[in-house]
């Protein structure tokens, strides 16, 4: 089941979110929406992300396929060179530059699809809330025993209302 | 300062006054979008005319082979700097005045990109067989040859394109969100379907935030190569006043000279258009025409240095190039970019009285005719001075590519007004107020 709670005070929210943790209720089982990002002190809803470490990936990837691709292709047909070696990195380093950063531009765009959740959604009946003005609404993810417990913590951190929503 | 500040209106208000020119179209902008149309057709019946009687219509003669598309191709390359580098650079260091300023520039270098992009293919001549240019096996013995600068120029601009309309894309997403909510059916539709359900959670926040940031670090990278690569067009070429070691960084600074001339043009105009005189204030405009008049000292520099080591030389091919632009043929031309790119801006953006949003923008159209000069400076007078003196020869373009480069610009501000019809030109999400900014 889920929990919707609308909050007008940052604070009031990290309380919760913090007493919400200690319930056993963990970051994965909870999301803020707000109509603008929302900046947490470290250690309150932290969102660990593998973007840079994919982008590096997909600039390797794809810079080594098109290496490959350029040196394979020298190779593979019958140049005249006049001389000059048949693969230079001085002449086809741009080629493996350009190509890199390409990787590195797709493999960023799709890890943001895929970790934004907006390439999959993760529980595609999960109610969404409609954000009003100014408000941040925080979606809790508990079981039915988990629930009244979350309830009471929402309403003592200053939730300004608490809708229940969904079948556990 | 701090009460002009557009941040600090009501979300409410940002929101409408953002919103606002998205459902509003006046007669003039409808008849401007027309009359920018009809240039474009014009153009359009051009290329037609050339693609069906050949390159012989045009002024390209023996040994002028590059003339005016290979000028705007770089010209608009030039301009598509504005926008993505200026905006990556004021994101990373996290200047609060670039709010305003952002879309505005990326929407430029996607256009630019797309413009410029299509000049090679129209100088190709035969352009249904501009896809020999990319590389692939095949049974017709082409082999591509990886060394070519012309190679160089299709990857390095298929990554900048690709690189800036996600750079684009990413901020818009928030906003087309909050559009799908209250518009016409079909907009509607439209924007759910670029939102891509985004619902505004955490995840997504922190996810684009991230994004954005690797974004803008991987777009300087790629947006200096760019512009690299296009100078190594002429200077892997042994000809007099091109092979140089300077212009690579001679053209990234003439690049982001233009663009940000064009960005200030851009939004200059805009502010009247679309009623934004409350968030592009004077704050933005003489942010911009400092950055401006740095760049023009830059250009001056590079100009400078180039031609110094030139005339020191003495060598007598390039001495040949030289004395044909500072007087010879070229010479009128020459001395206007000089005064446009380096006279002008030092005037009227360096005497603090006179730095006013007017004569930003009268500058910034001067640095666009200068550096549209200083491309052609670069082109016509070498081809026409080749090592062989009795090689040489004039350029005279005819009106078909007049007609062409008239396309393209009016195709500019075509696409710029439409766009500024469909998508908000300022970030609406980025100027809710972030109480770590203020600090």
């Amino acid at each position: 089941m889920y929990l919707i709670a609308e909050f007008r005070d940052q604070p009031k929210l990290e309380k919760a979110i913090l007493a919400l943790k200690d319930t056993g209720i963990g970051p994965a089982d909870l999301d803020l929406f707000s109509e603008e990002p929302i900046e947490f002190r470290r250690g309150i809803l932290d969102r660990p992300s593998r973007m840079s470490l994919v982008a590096v990936l997909g600039a390797i990837v794809s810079g080594g396929l098109a290496t490959t691709g350029v040196y394979a292709a020298q190779h593979n047909y019958v140049l005249i060179t006049g001389g000059m070696p048949v693969f230079s990195f001085w002449g086809t380093g741009v080629i493996t530059y350009e190509t890199t950063l390409l990787g590195s531009v797709l493999a960023t765009f799709g890890w943001f699809l895929w970790e934004s959740g907006l390439l999959r959604k993760r529980d595609k009946t999960a109610p969404v809330p409609l954000v009003p003005p100014e408000a941040m609404c925080l979606r809790v993810r508990c079981s039915d025993t988990q629930a009244a417990r979350a309830q009471q913590i929402l309403d003592a951190s200053g939730a300004i209302v608490v809708e229940r929503k969904g079948a556990a | 300062m701090a009460a002009s500040a557009p941040e600090l209106l009501p979300y409410a208000k940002i929101r409408e006054d953002l919103f606002r020119p998205l459902s509003s179209g006046s007669g003039t902008y409808w008849l401007t979008v027309l009359a920018c149309f009809s240039v474009v057709v014009l153009g359009a019946v051009a290329w037609g005319i050339q693609v069906n009687s050949g390159m012989g219509v045009t002024g390209l003669n023996r040994p002028v082979f590059w003339g005016f598309y290979i000028v705007d191709f770089v010209f608009w390359i030039g301009i598509s700097h504005a926008g993505t580098l200026i905006s990556a650079i004021l994101r990373l260091t996290d200047a609060g005045w670039r709010k305003p300023v952002t879309r505005a520039a990326e929407a430029i270098t996607v256009f630019c990109l797309m413009i410029g992009g299509m000049f090679p293919i129209i100088h190709l001549g035969r352009a249904w067989l501009f896809y020999w240019l990319i590389p692939y096996p095949n049974g017709r013995l082409l082999w591509p040859n990886f060394r070519s600068p012309l190679l160089w120029d299709l990857t390095a601009i298929l990554t900048y394109v690709t690189g800036s309309v996600i750079y684009l894309y990413l901020p818009l997403i928030p906003d087309m969100a909050q559009l799908a909510e209250h518009n016409v059916p079909w907009r509607r539709r439209l924007y759910r379907i670029l939102s891509l359900g985004w619902t505004g959670s955490d995840r997504e926040w922190h996810a684009l935030e991230r994004a954005m940031k690797l974004m803008a670090c991987i777009i300087l990278a790629i947006a200096v190569s760019v512009h690299t690569v296009v100078a190594w067009d002429f200077a892997m070429s042994i000809a007099p006043m091109w092979h140089s070691t300077i212009f690579g960084p001679y053209f990234v600074v003439g690049a982001i000279f233009s663009g940000i001339a064009a960005l200030l043009l851009v939004m200059g105009t805009l502010r009247r258009a679309l009623g934004l005189e409350l968030y592009l204030t004077k704050h933005h405009f003489n942010n911009l025409s400092k950055l401006l008049l740095l760049m023009s000292l830059l250009w001056f520099y590079f100009t400078f240095a180039e031609y110094q080591t030139v005339w020191y030389g003495n060598e007598p091919s390039e001495m040949a190039v030289f004395a044909s632009k500072i007087r010879g043929p070229f010479a009128p031309f020459f001395w206007t970019m000089v005064v446009c790119n380096f006279v002008v801006p030092f005037i009227l953006l360096g005497i603090k009285k006179l730095r006013t949003i007017q004569t930003a923008m009268i500058t910034s159209v001067c640095v666009l005719i200068g550096m549209w000069l200083e491309r052609y400076l670069i082109v016509a007078p070498t081809l026409g001075n080749p090592r062989l003196t009795a090689a040489s020869g004039i350029y005279l373009p005819t009106w078909i590519e007049f007609a062409i480069t008239a396309a393209t610009f009016s195709g500019m501000i075509m696409l710029y007004l439409l766009f500024s019809k469909l998508f908000p030109i300022i970030a609406v999400w980025e100027f809710k107020p972030h109480p770590v900014e203020e600090d």
